[in-house]
């Protein structure tokens, strides 16, 4: 059966196979190969055998659909065609020779030596920098949440501590009597860190055990577990309130 | 805090050369690993060169607090988190001038991961795809992020595990030392718990052996070189394709608490009893 074999560069990122059922191409995830790229449309493009032949279809993208560089509306593919969609690649592969096909780029030219087995290699410049715009730009979409502009607060509700709020603009805040903690327990019993909180790169913030388990509204808690407003924590005779803050 | 370590690093069974280097400070309580690249001794010399600059800007800093940092300040982590990453930057520089300057202008870098431990803090920094792991009671964590191609590629959902473990990108780096004139280090901190086992490793160990083959070792052996050591053979057994470099470091247990000051008090009294025997 042949495949479709998407590639970014000269990665292969999916392989799928063209059987009796269409396989549909876009940036929406629904579509069978799925290319989260803003070059690429919602619904693309689709692959899809009639009567044995590999036909593929363009759905009138904004951006076109190009096999071995020609800009296409519909044609039949034969094995080793290169189709370019945004800047990813699928290349046409006939099961019985698939090394052949994803060793060449379709347009003739050979595909650069691959590196070595185990060798160390970083991506090219260019390409690097294409992709790593690419990464930035999903992080930051990825960051935008309600409490982005908001401070985690702990307000102190019992206990004996040294203030009576703490905002959280650590990395890490240490519950206890460590010269390193932020909320800074009284008593000669007190645990040196009691527990922990971790802001996440999503900028989510993690309780999590240390000398002593907390609880969160009551519940004992042995692994990292999300604060949300609201919550009420727990640990070595204090009670905290964790709340976002404008 | 009483931390114990043991290190090595292995050729492994397929190099010819050893392109890993690593320093352990114990006086710093820093602990640094890189795994160089590029052709002939070039890796040899990137990897030598980080770890070598890391180490010194460390010291300078540890020396004098007026020590200037390079680079951005990065909110919410302590000063020592800092001055580690400020270090990490300078490497990079250091690695690129050296790679701009050679005889043979052929590219050269480097991955990096460092760690340094102050009152109950771990402070880390890295660069690349070598990794920093830890091992507390029955979880094994990695605690860094590879900046490599496919690790990414999961981040964003765009790969499974599995399709990231059959891929044939798994040694494409988005980020090393040496390569830009500038790099972005990440930079982060962990509370350390009595009991804690960490580990610094090449990809030539984590190419060969599992995570729970690892911590089974972390688990199973008590003292910190010894651990290393069953590592290296481990991953050699595997087939040792890379140069393999492990870095094991423990938290030796402590009383904590009312407790802790009880037995040292009780310490105190017995050392001065003897004291006073003498």
């Amino acid at each position: 059966m042949p495949k479709l074999v998407l590639k970014f560069e000269n990665a292969v990122l999916r392989e799928v196979p063209v059987g009796a059922k269409e396989v549909s191409i876009g940036r929406s995830p629904e579509n069978g190969i799925v290319i989260d790229n803003p070059a690429v449309s919602h619904f693309h493009a689709r692959v899809f055998n009639e009567e044995g032949r590999i036909m593929l279809e363009d759905f009138g993208s904004l951006n076109g659909t190009f096999v071995n560089g020609q800009r296409v509306k519909m044609v039949t593919l034969k094995p080793g065609d290169s189709v370019a969609i945004g800047k990813h690649t699928i290349v046409i592969s006939d099961s019985r020779d698939l090394d052949g096909f994803a060793a060449g780029n379709g347009n003739g030219k050979p595909a650069p030596a691959a590196p070595k087995l185990n060798e160390t290699v970083m991506l090219d410049t260019k390409a690097r920098r294409d992709f790593l715009q690419k990464v930035a730009a999903v992080g930051e979409s990825a960051q935008v949440s309600p409490a982005r502009m908001k401070v985690a607060t702990l307000v102190v509700r019992g206990g004996r501590t040294n203030q009576r709020e703490y905002m959280l603009n650590d990395k890490l805040t240490v519950i206890g009597k460590s010269a390193m903690a932020t909320v800074k327990l009284k008593g000669w019993f007190a645990p040196k860190a009691a527990a922990q909180i971790n802001r996440r790169d999503d900028q989510s913030y993690y309780i999590g055990p240390a000398d002593k388990t907390p609880s969160v509204n009551g519940q004992p808690i042995t692994q990292p577990t999300k604060l949300s407003s609201g919550d009420v924590i727990n640990v070595a005779g204090i009670e905290l309130e964790f709340v976002y803050r404008d | 805090m009483e931390l114990e370590f043991g290190a090595q690093s292995d050729r492994g069974c397929v190099r010819e050369n050893n392109e890993d280097s690593y320093r352990a400070a114990p006086d710093l309580n820093l602990f640094i690993l890189s795994d160089g690249m590029g052709g002939l001794d070039c890796g040899e010399v990137a990897s030598r060169l980080a770890v070598d600059t890391i180490l010194e800007h460390c010291r300078k800093g540890q020396a004098s607090a007026s020590f200037p940092f390079t680079g951005l300040r990065i909110d919410g982590v302590s000063e020592l988190t800092n001055r580690l990453a400020s270090a990490v930057r300078v490497a990079n520089h250091a690695v690129h001038s050296a790679a701009q300057h050679s005889a043979t202008n052929r590219p050269m870098g480097a991955t990096v991961v460092a760690v340094q431990f102050a009152d109950e803090r771990m402070s880390l920094a890295n660069v690349g795809d070598s990794r920093v792991y830890r091992l507390r009671g029955e979880d094994f964590e990695q605690l860094t992020r590879d900046h490599s191609f496919v690790a990414e590629q999961m981040r964003q959902g765009r790969m499974t595990a599995q399709e990231a473990d059959s891929s044939k990108l798994h040694n494409v780096l988005i980020r090393a030392l040496g390569v830009d004139p500038e790099v972005e280090v990440d930079a982060s901190e962990e509370l350390v718990l009595e009991g804690d086992t960490v580990l610094l490793c090449s990809d030539g160990l984590t190419r060969e052996l599992s995570d729970s083959q690892i911590s089974a070792v972390l688990r199973e052996t008590e003292d910190a070189q010894e651990a290393t050591e069953r590592l290296i053979d481990l991953a050699k057994q595997a087939g040792g394709g890379d140069n393999i470099t492990a870095i094991v470091l423990r938290s030796a247990a402590r009383p904590v608490g009312a407790l802790g000051r009880v037995s040292r008090l009780g310490k105190w009294i017995k050392d001065s009893a003897e004291r006073h025997r003498r």
